[in-house]
């Protein structure tokens, strides 16, 4: 019916078979030494859903998102307490070996940080370190696949030897996601990764976190409200440590319930 | 609400809620001349509501592009984008008040030629209540009062009452002398006119609700009965 095509703009549309939790974060507070960081947040964050954190500098919206590849681990004077499973499997169980917890939830980071290795190197090591692959035929495939997913493959098939720190700005922000999306992760998590490229560049990342959420579930961290309004589902607004709001995209962007989201969203003093 | 951190934003919604009121003013204005001209069978009045809609088609045109541009270059929010969007539609709702109004002053210089009529202090009295209505929603809109504009919503009932009773009292008089039938079509096309200006102010209290409350007020809406066309 033309009535029901006319809720909602495809981009804001879930994917078709999505509404399955993937993660569920129950009470998670993170603790800086003494700084408690983020002080008892709960969401369920869906598979095939581009979900969007959006909030001022310092409310905890990275901190959080760090905490759903355990990339916290790293940092020595942070604690994380609470629960986050993904598939029902606490990822904080002492049993999950943090590096096969990365292989299923990739990152990419808001400064593209290629490996000072050639590109096909780049999107080849998870595969290999994690014996995904049996022989440089499947690596070739995978290699390929990573990057015609990421968008780049018809720009660099013809120069896999290169170094991956010669492309451009955007072009190295993509063979990042390829590189994360070449050990076939579950949840990708994304902390400002257009923040350092040009419109066009950040139109093409756009394009493919749309085409990611087929396959994953994306959890995006981004400064700019209207990159969260294009390309996410679900937008969680965190503020102070704690989530404020967590609804439909076009809903936050239309008519959120809570006023600091208002205000926030419309740029007041809040 | 508070301020925006970008006070040239503020400016900027601000022009728009007082050229929306501006424009209210003139649609009021209008109404008003078209009506006086009834009254007084005063055909220059008539004359001078007409020219003046072309300044209303010009300030919605103006309204328009200004939106357009607040759109563009802001990429308003929330009550900020609903408060950009219900000027555009209420901007488009107080042009057709104006075209209305001028159709019935050009009515109004047509019938005057004919002398006093008997049904004109019926149609004064509609059309009074009609232009108080769009007073009561236009200040509704700007002091930012969504029960005012709900009042004004569900109170419209009243002036479809009046259209239906000015309706059977103009047939009746056709039907007894036949010399009125010029002049009572007319009228009835007057009514007819006053009766959407009325549907029109509730359209603007719609949009004065949804800036506020983020959501639409419902299709619900006291209405009269439509009139039959059959004349007991």
């Amino acid at each position: 019916m033309a009535h029901a095509e006319m809720t909602d703009l495809e981009a804001t549309q879930p994917a078709p078979d999505t509404v399955q939790t993937k993660i569920q974060a129950r009470d998670v507070r993170v603790f800086y030494g003494p700084t408690e960081a983020i002080k008892g947040v709960d969401v369920d964050i869906l598979d095939k859903t581009v979900t969007a954190f959006i909030g001022p500098s310092g409310c905890g919206k990275s901190t959080f998102l760090r905490c759903l590849n355990r990339m916290n681990d790293t940092i020595e004077s942070a604690r994380v307490t609470g629960e986050i499973l993904l598939d029902g499997g606490d990822i904080y169980d002492r049993r999950v070996d943090p590096v096969q917890l990365r292989a299923r939830v990739g990152m990419v980071f808001q400064k593209p940080n290629p490996f000072p290795k050639s590109i096909y190197d780049n999107v080849a090591y998870g595969p290999r370190i994690h014996g995904l692959v049996a022989n440089r035929a499947e690596l070739d495939s995978v290699v390929e696949q990573s990057l015609r997913r990421a968008a780049l493959w018809t720009e660099v098939k013809d120069r896999l030897d290169e170094p991956g720190t010669g492309l451009s700005g955007g072009q190295q922000q993509r063979l990042c996601i390829a590189r994360a999306v070449a050990t076939a992760p579950e949840v990708l998590l994304m902390d400002e990764p257009c923040s350092a490229l040009d419109p066009i560049a950040t139109a093409q990342v756009e394009e493919l976190i749309d085409e990611l959420k087929q396959s994953f579930s994306v959890v995006i961290v981004t400064h700019s409200m209207q990159q969260a309004a294009r390309v996410s589902q679900k937008t969680a607004f965190f503020h102070l440590g704690h989530i404020v709001e967590y609804d439909d995209t076009p809903k936050i962007f239309t008519n959120p319930v809570d006023q600091r989201t208002q205000d926030y969203i419309t740029g007041r003093f809040g | 609400m508070g301020e925006h951190i970008v006070s040239a934003f503020d400016h900027d919604l601000e022009k728009i809620e007082a050229r929306i009121s501006e424009m209210g003013g003139l649609a009021e204005e209008l109404l008003a001349g078209a009506l006086t001209s009834i009254e007084t069978r005063d055909t220059s009045l008539a004359e001078q509501v007409t020219a003046r809609d072309k300044k209303l088609d010009q300030m919605e045109m103006e309204i328009e592009e200004f939106a357009t541009k607040v759109i563009a270059l802001r990429a308003p929010m929330a009550q900020d984008l609903r408060l950009v969007i219900a000027a555009l539609k209420i901007c488009t709702t107080l042009e057709r008040i104006g075209d209305l109004s001028k159709n019935i002053a050009k009515r109004a210089a047509s019938i005057s030629k004919l002398g006093p009529l008997p049904t004109t202090p019926s149609i004064i009295r509609m059309g009074r209540a009609t232009q108080a209505q769009l007073s009561e929603v236009l200040s509704a809109y700007s002091g930012h009062d969504t029960k005012a504009a709900v009042a004004v919503w569900r109170k419209d009932v009243d002036i479809d009452e009046m259209y239906n009773a000015m309706f059977r009292e103009v047939v009746t008089y056709m039907m007894e002398d036949n010399r009125m039938i010029g002049a009572g079509s007319q009228l009835l096309f007057i009514a007819k006119n006053l009766e959407r200006i009325g549907d029109h102010t509730t359209h603007i209290a719609e949009m004065a609700y949804y800036i506020q409350e983020g959501a639409p007020l419902g299709d619900d809406r006291p209405k009269g009965e439509p009139v039959s066309p059959a004349i007991d």
